[in-house]
């Protein structure tokens, strides 16, 4: 028994519980639970890029929202309200009430802009859009901020207010993407004839072996050569670039993994909640799922991704009970800097901690006379 | 013109209120100061307190402020800043655990929410506070109208500015702070005890946004989570001017706040904030280390 063991079983057992827990649960609480899966990607994004590459993003509310908003004008095109009006395309209703009285009732020129709706006609090409745009984003951000050689906190200042910007402009763009009310009374999504009705079953698979996947590339990309050189690169940049990497680059293509999950994140949140708002590209939001990670562990997918799972399931949970509705905020806050202060690798550095010791008592019980041996390991490893 | 240029330096001069405390704390202590919003927040609540019980104006609530808000930072400093230096964005994470718990002490009155005790003047509405007399009549200057109490506000950040210039530059504890910012290890070795000085700094640098508190109470409605805005855009100036430059946070905070200003005088409001974000960001890709940089000298 090793350490890779336990991990590999520590995935499995996430995995099963994932995919079983629809025998438990009903309609509502699927909905819900699948909900808080998409958070738990978004663990697994903020893990890849703060854990892995060391880049702390401030705004990864930002490639959340763009996934969000993608698919969800797709959806908004399809929905009943819309195929009512225009002509001969489909229009959302805020644009009719953003109109000028004499404006041409057709998509493509109802609103300055409004033609950058056709082509999401096509539910293909909003899905695509949902992946395309933030990577797009991350690709511009990301080479340009790692081919100059921004670090550390600057980093995050910058992505803070691009994410920030982007919420501005879609809020002020209130003809052209909802305003402050974001996309709402959405259709359900479509795929190859078949409909996803956000409080089945079929829907929650749909969300749960998406995260299964994105769980499993993640590892992969992770252990995988790119994934060690990213790693050396964090714990030191310079030594690595001395060897011959270009860090600019292995950087620039984790913080576009990152948020190519993020954006897979916004258009599964889409399916399931059925609407978009800019409340996902709020600073709030970015740091919420930075403390997911903290709680679940920096450096650990899976616990990234099982802290966000907790950390959601329990405030919405909690915050139903009357006592705790209102001091649910404070207890998260003081939880925060406890977990800061006292346990920086989080949930997942306890679960290493344990798994070091229960691997060092089989040892010893099977072998006494290596005991002296594991000890002086485990120290040195300490 | 003339109109835009005294709102964008009022705007400004509100933005150099909240950057000047955060600008102290980071550049001689590497720490980001999250909860630094939720001070100027419990400043500001601190005037409505002096204002309900103690019938106090706003002049007298600065120097409370001051106090009450150094005391916390003080505090603060013991119990969460000291445990966390040299991993800094570890400070980021735990003060904005800070600021949750602050904002939601407010919120539930200390606690006594829970006990059916209401406390006037907090909880999560929104309160107001009366501006004294003295600001009531507009200046003229020829056809140039002064708005009194932004014209106070620009004063106020021009003073503190003076103050924190001369106790970085001209005192003992400023020299020693100095010291610290160029490298830490070395002023421990000549026998400054870093400690105590990094606990001052922190304690000044909340004092300060204690008094940004009183003046935002003046002409913003007080609510709970009035602060975390304003952290945002504290640190933009931070960044912009040059972390632990003076000089630079106030060229920073002028030029954001004609930016702001004069786009919003052209567009509206939503559009010069996104400009502002947008130069921000530029400036940052140009110049990484800010506008005056302290360090690199």
């Amino acid at each position: 028994m090793t350490h890779t063991h336990l991990k590999i079983m520590a995935y499995a057992i996430f995995i099963v519980v994932v995919l079983m827990l629809p025998l438990a649960l009903d309609e509502f609480w699927l909905n819900r639970t699948a909900k808080y899966l998409i958070f738990g990607m978004l663990g697994v994004a903020v893990s890849l890029s703060w854990g892995y590459a060391g880049i702390l993003n401030l705004g990864q509310g930002m490639f959340f929202g763009a996934g969000a908003y993608m698919l969800g004008m797709s959806l908004k095109l399809a929905s009943p309200t819309s195929l009512e009006q225009g002509n001969d395309s489909p229009i959302p209703d805020f644009m009719m009430w953003n109109a000028e009285p004499n404006a041409v009732i057709d998509l493509c020129c109802i609103n300055n802009g409004s033609f950058l709706w056709i082509p999401f006609q096509s539910q293909t090409f909003g899905l695509l859009m949902a992946i395309a745009l933030p990577v797009l984003i991350a690709w511009v951000l990301g080479s340009i901020i790692f081919r100059i050689g921004i670090s550390g906190v600057f980093i995050s200042i910058i992505t803070l207010a691009s994410g920030l910007l982007v919420r501005l402009l879609v809020v002020d763009a209130q003809a052209l993407t909802g305003g402050f009310n974001g996309l709402t009374d959405l259709a359900w999504f479509t795929l190859f004839g078949y409909e996803f009705d956000p409080y089945s079953v079929t829907t929650y698979y749909l969300v749960a072996c998406s995260l299964v996947a994105v769980l499993l590339v993640t590892r992969l990309l992770i252990n995988s050569r790119s994934g060690l050189v990213l790693q050396s690169i964090r714990d030191d940049q310079n030594r690595a670039k001395y060897l011959g990497f270009d860090a600019a680059a292995y950087q620039t293509f984790f913080f576009c993994i990152s948020a190519a999950i993020s954006g897979f994140a916004g258009l599964l949140y889409v399916i399931t909640s059925e609407f978009a708002s800019p409340t996902f590209m709020d600073l709030t939001f970015s740091i919420t799922m930075v403390i997911w990670a903290a709680v679940g562990g920096r450096a650990s997918i899976l616990g990234a991704c099982i802290g966000a799972i907790a950390i959601s399931m329990l405030g919405s949970s909690v915050s139903e009970s009357e006592l705790f509705v209102e001091s649910w905020q404070a207890i998260l806050g003081l939880c925060f800097v406890l977990v800061v202060l006292f346990m920086p690798q989080g949930l997942a550095g306890i679960a290493h901690g344990l798994c070091k010791k229960f691997i060092a008592y089989r040892t010893n019980k099977k072998r006494p006379y290596e005991k002296n041996k594991t000890e002086e390991l485990a120290k040195g490893e300490a | 013109m003339l109109d835009t240029v005294f709102i964008g330096l009022s705007l400004g001069s509100v933005l150099l209120l909240v950057a000047l405390g955060l600008s102290i704390v980071y550049g001689s202590m590497g720490v980001i100061n999250m909860a630094h919003g939720e001070l100027v927040m419990i400043g500001a609540y601190t005037t409505v307190l002096c204002q309900i019980y103690l019938d106090l104006n706003l002049f007298a609530a600065i120097p409370i402020a001051f106090v009450v808000c150094a005391a916390l930072g003080l505090l603060i400093e013991k119990l969460v800043i000291r445990r966390l230096y040299n991993r800094l964005f570890d400070t980021l994470l735990a003060t904005w655990g800070v600021a949750i718990l602050l904002q939601q002490a407010i919120r539930l009155e200390f606690g006594l929410s829970f006990f059916g005790i209401h406390v006037d003047g907090l909880g999560p509405g929104l309160q107001s506070v009366s501006v004294p007399e003295v600001f009531n009549e507009p200046i003229m200057i020829g056809d140039f109208v002064l708005q009194p109490y932004r014209t106070f506000i620009i004063l106020i950040a021009l003073l503190l500015s003076a103050i924190t210039w001369f106790l970085m530059y001209r005192t003992r504890i400023g020299q020693q702070v100095r010291a610290i910012m160029r490298n830490k290890e070395m002023a421990a070795a000549c026998g400054i005890d870093v400690k105590k000085i990094n606990a001052i700094t922190f304690a000044y640098g909340s004092g300060l946004a204690g008094v940004a508190g009183v003046m935002m109470s003046g002409f913003k409605t007080v609510m709970p989570d009035m602060g975390s805005s304003m952290v945002v855009d504290g640190f933009l100036v931070v960044v912009v001017g040059g972390v632990g430059s003076l000089v630079g946070s106030i060229v920073a905070s002028g030029l954001l706040g004609q930016l702001n200003g004069f786009v919003a005088f052209f567009s509206n409001d939503i559009i010069a904030r996104a400009v502002v974000f947008a130069v921000v960001i530029g400036i940052i890709l140009w110049r990484p280390r800010g506008l005056f940089n302290y360090k690199g000298r």
